[in-house]
């Protein structure tokens, strides 16, 4: 059963730096670190997103003896629930000033 | 004496593991980081649907210099992997216990509140709290596995109802039971080491065996815990009087919700123990048993 719950501000956050480049593929620390979460919270977000369909994944080659390193963008719907997020939340942003000037 | 078997028996099996799933490692010490070897055991939990994500905390991890910012790192993903829910139907059976732990665990501290126990049983109550997370995070790890969440989650039932139909089912049994010694036999081997068969034979597989004893062994003891700690309330300080309990109604019941703890934690080992000692045997047996001949007919 697919839940539609509303995304967490941790989400959102995760969601808005992804779709800040859309195309470019990211890695998980970098992720992590810009939008300052712990690995402990970014990979149950992302696995989510997944799940979801909203967020591709794609493995870099290993370079030297390193592992490879799995990477991160916004799938097609995973854009257009950005857009219908931020277009929500700002909204919401231009309704609360009417509503307290009704109010007043 | 079929508990002190068990005692004795835990330290040496559980190093006998370890020495078989790494023998160089046993004699030579680690040859990898504390955080790699961290991250990798908690992803070795992860179930296969989620495997990828590990290799991939894995594949980071592997990125990453300085031994704080790899801690870090490890210990973050380590704590997600261990706390990422089964897959599947097996999340209702996790449900299932957390259902239990939760009933427990309220009851247990609805008896302290209601009789007044105290500091101490306020620290019980703690400690039993950690207990009882860490049989939720061990469930939570064997559900992921295939094809263990059923036969694990019948085990520990079927461990639990012959414990009670040994006992018997009132609330008067539960806390004056001493079992004869054929009754101990039934309780401390021939169940466990059914479980243990039973999970191997069901899979083919002794690996899946012993963890399905694990499971059996942690559901099971969870379920007793609900079991005997709804006995406590039902009976508070009434009941027969105890041989080695308090003399007042508090000193009653505050003993039986410590026993009920011991043997919570007692039958658990018991039944993983021997459990993961008969999947075993029943794996070696069934490796012994030679495969059917392939049909010639067929063949050509």
């Amino acid at each position: 059963m697919q839940r539609n719950r509303p995304p967490s501000p941790q989400t959102v956050n995760v969601l808005l730096a992804l779709a800040a480049d859309p195309a470019r593929w990211r890695y998980g620390y970098d992720l992590a670190t810009e939008v300052h979460l712990k690995s402990g919270s970014l990979y149950p977000i992302l696995v989510r997103l997944a799940d979801r369909g909203l967020l591709e994944t794609s493995w870099e080659p290993s370079v030297d003896s390193r592992p490879p390193r799995h990477l991160y963008r916004l799938t097609g719907p995973g854009r257009d629930f950005v857009a219908a997020l931020t277009a929500a939340r700002s909204d919401r942003t231009a309704a609360r000033p009417r509503r307290r000037l009704s109010e007043a | 004496m079929p508990f002190f078997l068990v005692f004795l028996m835990t330290p040496v099996a559980v190093a006998i593991a370890l020495y078989r799933r790494d023998p160089r490692r046993f004699l030579d010490g680690p040859t990898e980081d504390v955080p790699l070897r961290l991250l990798r055991w908690a992803v070795g939990l992860l179930s296969p649907q989620r495997s990828e994500w590990g290799q991939a905390m894995l594949g980071e991890l592997g990125h990453l210099d300085g031994r704080l910012r790899r801690t870090r790192f490890a210990l973050g993903c380590a704590g997600a992997a261990l706390i990422m829910p089964p897959w599947g139907r097996a999340a209702g059976g996790l449900w299932a216990t957390i259902g239990i732990t939760a009933a427990s665990f309220t009851i247990y501290a609805g008896l302290i509140v209601h009789y007044r126990l105290g500091a101490g049983a306020w620290i019980a109550l703690a400690v039993v709290l950690i207990i009882c997370v860490g049989y939720l995070l061990g469930t939570s790890a064997l559900l992921r596995r295939p094809g263990v969440a059923l036969p694990g989650l019948l085990g520990g039932v079927s461990a639990a109802v012959v414990g009670l139909g040994l006992s018997g089912f009132t609330a008067v049994d539960q806390v004056t039971f001493i079992p004869d010694p054929w009754q101990q036999w039934v309780r401390v081997i021939a169940v466990p080491a059914a479980i243990g068969a039973a999970g191997t034979l069901w899979r083919r597989d002794p690996v899946a065996g012993r963890r399905v004893a694990r499971l059996a062994g942690l559901s099971g003891g969870l379920l007793q815990l609900l079991y005997a700690t709804v006995a406590v309330a039902i009976l508070g300080g009434g009941g027969p009087p105890d041989e080695d309990g308090g003399f007042t109604v508090r000193g009653t019941v505050s003993d039986r919700l410590a026993n009920n703890i011991v043997d919570l934690v007692v039958s658990t080992l018991i039944l993983a123990m021997v459990g993961w000692a008969a999947a075993a045997l029943a794996g070696h047996l069934v490796r012994r048993t030679p495969a059917p001949a392939a049909d010639p007919i067929q063949g050509v």
